[in-house]
C-alpha cells in the first residue's frame, strides 16, 4: 500500500515546483499559474492527512472541507488577480513583474 | 493483492506524471503551453484524490481548476500580447542564472523530504517525526538499542504503515445511526459525497455561506477591475 510519506512527498514536490515558478518566472500570468500548483499541492496534503488520521474507516471530512474552502478561495482569488493583470496591461502594456518599477526609480 | 498493487503502480504513474507537468508550467515559454500544463497536472492530482477516496474534492477539482480556471487563464492569454514572449531577445526569467537556481531549489526541497522521510537524521531523532517512523518500518530501528518498539508503532503505522481502509459499513452508520447493524454490514458502496454534504451544511454551514459571499465579492471585484475606464 501508499505510505502517507509519499503523498507528502508528492505533495512537496509540486509545491517546491511552484515556490521555483514564482521566484524564477517573469511572466505574471506563469507566476499566478505556479500560485495554483502550490495550492493544490496544500490540497494533496490535507486530503492525505484526512486519510491517515481517519477512524472507525471513515476519513477526516473538516479537513476535506477545509480543502473545499481552499479551492472556492483560490477561484476567487484567480478572478480578482486575473482582473489585476488585465488593469495592468492596459495601463503598462506589459505582463512582465521586471517592467514593474515604478517604487524603485 | 492483485488490486492493491494495481492502485500503487496507477498512484506512482499519476504522481510522476504530475510533477512532469508542473514542471512544464514553469519551463515552457509560451503562457498557453503552460496553462494546458496546468490543467494536466490538475487532472491528475484529481486522480490522486480519487485514488484517496475523496472523490467529491476530485471532481472539484476537474470543474473548479481544469474547467473554470484553466478558462479564465486561457482567455486573458488570449487578451493580452503573448507575441512579446516568444520574441528570442526577451528572455524568461530575470536572471540568467534563474533556471539552474530554480533546479537548485526544487533538488534541496526533494533531496530533503526523501532524507528525512527515509533516513534518520539529527534532528528526526524525535518521536513524533516522519523519519522516525520510516525507520522503524525499514527495520532499522529494531538494531537500535534505545528504541522502544511500543512507543513507535503508531508513528509508524501513520506515516509509513498502510492508510486506513474506508469502511461502508461505517458510513451508513454515520448517515443512519439507528441502522440494524445488518443492514449497516450490508452496504457496498461509499457515500463519499453524503458524508462530506453531512459536516458541510451542519458544523460549517455558516463558513459555507461566508465563502458564497466571499467568491460573489470577488466576481464583483474583478468585474470592477476589468471594467474600461472612462476618461470623463
Amino acid at each position: 500500500m501508499i505510505p502517507l510519506a509519499h503523498y507528502l512527498i508528492l505533495s512537496g514536490l509540486l509545491f517546491s515546483i511552484g515556490l521555483a515558478g514564482i521566484i524564477i518566472r517573469k511572466n505574471i500570468l506563469v507566476v499566478f499559474m505556479c500560485l495554483e500548483l502550490m495550492l493544490t499541492a496544500a490540497n494533496i496534503s490535507l486530503v492525505a492527512f484526512s486519510r491517515a488520521q481517519g477512524t472507525a474507516g471513515l476519513p477526516v471530512y473538516d479537513v476535506q472541507i477545509l480543502s473545499l474552502f481552499v479551492t472556492g478561495i483560490a477561484a476567487a482569488e484567480v478572478a480578482i488577480g486575473l482582473a489585476l493583470i488585465v488593469a495592468l496591461f492596459r495601463a503598462r502594456k506589459t505582463v512582465e513583474s521586471t517592467a514593474l518599477n515604478t517604487l524603485k526609480d | 493483492m492483485f488490486e492493491s498493487a494495481f492502485c500503487q503502480i496507477v498512484f506512482y504513474i499519476f504522481a510522476l506524471l504530475a510533477a512532469g507537468c508542473a514542471l512544464g508550467v514553469v519551463i515552457s515559454r509560451n503562457p498557453v503551453t503552460s496553462a494546458m500544463n496546468m490543467a494536466l497536472c490538475f487532472g491528475f492530482v484529481a486522480a490522486i484524490f480519487f485514488g484517496l477516496g475523496a472523490q467529491f474534492l476530485g471532481i472539484v477539482q476537474l470543474i473548479v481548476y481544469a474547467g473554470a480556471i484553466l478558462v479564465l487563464f486561457l482567455f486573458v492569454t488570449m487578451m493580452l500580447d503573448i507575441k512579446a514572449e516568444e520574441k528570442p531577445a526577451s528572455r524568461n526569467c530575470w536572471l540568467p542564472s534563474a533556471p539552474a537556481l530554480g533546479a537548485v531549489l526544487i533538488g534541496t526541497v526533494f533531496f530533503g523530504l526523501v532524507s528525512n522521510l527515509s533516513l534518520a537524521l539529527p534532528g528526526a531523532q524525535d518521536s513524533g517525526c516522519p523519519a522516525k517512523a520510516l525507520c522503524s518500518s525499514i527495520g532499522e530501528l529494531a538494531l537500535s538499542p534505545t528504541a522502544a518498539p511500543a512507543a513507535e508503532a503508531p508513528a509508524a503505522a501513520r506515516f509509513g504503515g498502510a492508510l486506513p481502509k474506508l469502511d461502508p459499513a461505517a458510513a451508513a452508520r454515520a448517515l443512519k445511526p439507528g441502522i440494524s447493524p445488518e443492514e449497516a454490514a450490508a452496504a457496498t458502496s461509499y457515500p463519499d459525497v453524503k458524508l462530506l454534504a453531512q459536516c458541510l451544511y451542519t458544523r460549517y454551514n455558516i463558513a459555507f455561506v461566508i465563502l458564497g459571499f466571499a467568491l460573489l465579492a470577488g466576481t464583483v471585484g474583478a468585474t470592477a477591475l476589468a471594467r474600461r475606464i472612462r476618461k470623463n
